[in-house]
């Protein structure tokens, strides 16, 4: 059954996924670093909307929907509206080349970022997995 | 006249004498600078006889219009000749600040033809050219000989463009070197100016480049800088230099390894940009008036060297994954040696690693080595034999001609992974389809800089007003060829500014900045006229020195499918260059630009 996005439910699916991934546990395995994906409103979805994801050695010890930054902060924040978020989950939008043309936009600390490249497409892989329901 | 010092300098060196000659304003508009101005003045000078290595090969140091101005990373300058290395257009460029201080020194670019009967330098301080004896220089390397001509002029603030002993031997990838360590590395152009018996050049100057609309300029200037601070590229690059990018070009299949023939490594972590920066880098190193400082400084302390310029992603793969070394110490002292000896890190990086391979496979043997074991992995070796290259010593002088002549020798050519007898740099087609016809129809051979699929497919740069738009990466249709051609146009068109393509403001900006340096009212879809224009003159020298259809073709090397990164993609060349050939309006049978074509572009002067 498809799971809505963006929703606890979903971001709690993809930590479970990235838990039993061993392809994400490997490109990952020294990574230290949390992610808030801040989902801004636009024509398609009008409220913003905070996906807390906790990523620690190649792990997900938790996920969770929150209501702010302040919450839940994290290390890394990627912003972009809703339907840009929907592109990246059906595989449309490259996340790397969404970074660098501007369409999704990162802050936090770069070079771990540019360390890592591979365990973001893993990242990838397992969103690619999630049977998504964007609310149409 | 703005824009230009309105000013070339003429060297003949079989006569021993200079002269300025006043800049063709008609070919400056048409083909703008750097390497397509170059080609312009090279097609009335170079013919299908012309020796690479002989006196009447120009070899032609050029910049363009944004260089020396306030326009941010215009800090660069072509040199171009007719290439010992491919034996067609040659072309390199290179950063630093020789390229701004030429335009200071008062002129706009330097022709240099015959050859001098003794060693020579020369300097051109303050508009004056003058001739002086090198017989104390030959035999310095790329850094002694930067110093003793600084101390010579007494000129501590001269900018030197030189050659080191691999220029001297006539080395096929021997760099022109400037400040230091940077380099135009490609095509051999340091062997075109050893052969001339010409050391060194040194400029100096205070001129101002004329600016048709200086406030203009200052306010797009403003707007290029305030917009860096958004761009991810510049920013990555900033933070780790061109190194940066390892890591990423390891997820993607980009960089080569085991020349080009292994997908994954485990020891690559260990060549990371970002591990370089926490334990080798001294300081990022900028070029004239550049904001992004792509430059690194490092040190190798396990070599005694606690100041080493660059290395930068092309040396650290070619010295790195390409021969699998997996110690970025090892690999920064090997850039450095090159530097010394004035080599092209790329070109070789690439032999050495074919000379791995060959060994591996018993068609290379210790007899004919001198009795080294060339094995992967072995930076010593590698070391030794960068020293041998650049001094044309026993089996360094056969290594010295390049991968293709090496492979020939031995009498496997399809071995070498070259396209038009230049090496492939570290960015594999076959991660980037686009990249196939960048290679292919790069007037210079295979070069990453004659249009950069890699950098729009991963969102870096594209150009979309002018249809460079970023895609599916494994994309072999020929709309994809189509949008290589028009990415090899606009980078056509960089280096005849000469901007560095880092910079990558957007093309609206470009044109503010190239209208208010130069009074031109170029509209936006000039540009791409101009880049074609460039690309096809180059393509109609090429015709003209020999090249054919035939030499189109990807090495069979990159056509063997590799899992991991490029996830077995293998680009469709035929599928990829049938789209090129029509953007470019170029005929696919013969590979001449059609009637129509040179009439579109406004080649008809330059005859059939």
């Amino acid at each position: 059954m498809a799971i809505k996005f963006p929703s606890d439910e979903w971001i709690k699916e993809l930590s479970s996924r990235l838990n039993a991934s061993e392809a994400y546990e490997k490109s990952a395995k020294n990574w230290e670093g949390d992610f808030m994906f801040v989902s801004e409103p636009d024509a398609l979805y009008p409220e913003t909307v905070y996906l807390f994801l906790g990523l620690y050695h190649g792990k997900s010890p938790e996920a969770m929907l929150v209501s702010s930054l302040e919450e839940k902060p994290a290390g890394y924040v990627i912003r972009a509206p809703f339907g840009t978020w929907r592109k990246v989950v059906e595989g449309k939008i490259d996340p790397i080349q969404g970074m660098m043309t501007r369409q999704l936009k990162l802050s936090g600390n770069m070079m771990m970022v540019m360390r890592y490249p591979k365990a973001a497409k893993e990242i990838m892989n397992c969103v690619s997995t999630i049977e998504t329901d964007f609310g149409d | 006249m703005t824009g230009y010092m309105g000013k070339l300098l003429r060297v003949d060196l079989s006569a021993g004498k200079v002269w300025p000659e006043p800049l063709n304003l008609a070919y400056a508009r048409d083909y703008v600078g750097g390497s397509g101005l170059a080609a312009r003045y090279a097609f009335d000078l170079l013919g299908a006889e012309t020796a690479p290595l002989g006196p009447d090969n120009p070899l032609i140091f050029m910049t363009g219009p944004v260089v020396g101005t306030a326009m941010p990373s215009a800090g660069r300058f072509s040199v171009c000749a007719r290439s010992p290395l491919t034996r067609l257009w040659g072309e390199s460029n290179s950063g630093g600040f020789w390229g701004p201080e030429l335009r200071f020194a008062g002129f706009d670019g330097i022709i240099v033809t015959g050859k001098s009967e003794t060693p020579v330098w020369l300097s051109i301080i303050e508009g004056q050219a003058e001739l002086h004896s090198a017989a104390d220089l030959w035999g310095l390397d790329s850094y002694d000989t930067q110093t003793r001509v600084r101390d010579l002029l007494a000129e501590p603030k001269a900018r030197v463009a030189c050659i080191g002993p691999a220029g001297e031997k006539l080395s096929a990838m021997a760099a022109v070197m400037n400040d230091h360590g940077r380099a135009a590395g490609r095509t051999g152009m340091g062997a075109v100016m050893g052969s001339k018996n010409l050391k060194a050049i040194a400029v100096h100057g205070k001129a101002k480049v004329p600016l048709a609309d200086p406030d203009g300029l200052r306010a797009v200037v403003k707007e290029i800088t305030e917009g860096l601070e958004e761009d991810m590229s510049a920013m990555s690059i900033r933070l780790a230099g061109t190194a940066g990018y390892v890591d990423m070009a390891l997820m993607y299949g980009d960089a080569p390894l085991r020349y080009y023939q292994q997908a994954e490594w485990d020891d690559a972590g260990g060549l990371s940009g970002v591990l370089m920066t926490e334990e080798f880098l001294n300081r990022g190193v900028a070029c004239y008036r550049c904001p992004i400082v792509c430059g690194r400084e490092t040190r190798a302390p396990n070599y005694g060297l606690d100041q080493v310029d660059g290395p930068e992603y092309e040396t650290i793969m070619a010295f790195g994954g390409l021969m699998m070394v997996g110690d970025i110490e090892a690999v920064i002292y090997a850039g450095h040696l090159c530097n010394l000896y004035g080599l092209d890190t790329i070109s070789t990086g690439c032999t050495i690693a074919l000379a791995c391979e060959l060994f591996e496979r018993g068609l290379l043997t210790a007899e004919q080595t001198g009795g080294l074991e060339v094995r992967y992995g072995d930076a010593l070796t590698a070391h030794r034999l960068i020293e041998m290259i650049g001094r044309r010593e026993g089996f360094g002088d056969l290594l010295a001609d390049g991968s293709q002549a090496l492979a020939e020798k031995l009498s496997v050519p399809e071995l070498a992974v070259t396209v038009n007898r230049l090496e492939v740099p570290m960015h594999d087609p076959r991660a980037f389809s686009g990249m196939a016809v960048t290679y292919v129809l790069s007037s210079r051979g295979a070069c990453h800089m004659q249009g950069d699929m890699y950098m729009v497919d991963t969102g870096q740069g594209p150009a979309i007003e002018l249809g460079v738009l970023p895609g599916d990466r494994f994309d072999n249709s020929e709309e994809k060829g189509r949008i290589s051609a028009l990415s090899q146009a606009w980078r056509n068109l960089y280096n005849a500014m000469t901007l560095c393509q880092f910079q990558n403001p957007g093309p609206d900006r470009v044109l503010q900045a190239l209208n208010a340096i130069t009074g031109w009212d170029l509209a936006l879809e000039e540009l791409m006229v101009l880049g074609k224009r460039i690309v096809t003159l180059k393509r109609l020298l090429n015709l003209r020195l020999g090249l054919t259809r035939a030499d189109e073709v990807m090495p069979e090397l990159l056509q063997q499918p590799l899992c991991g990164g490029s996830e077995g993609n293998v680009p469709n060349v035929e599928a990829l260059l049938a789209g090129a050939y029509a953007e470019y309006g170029w005929d696919l049978a013969t590979g001449a630009p059609t009637p129509d074509t040179v009439t579109d572009l406004n080649l008809e002067s330059l005859g059939s």
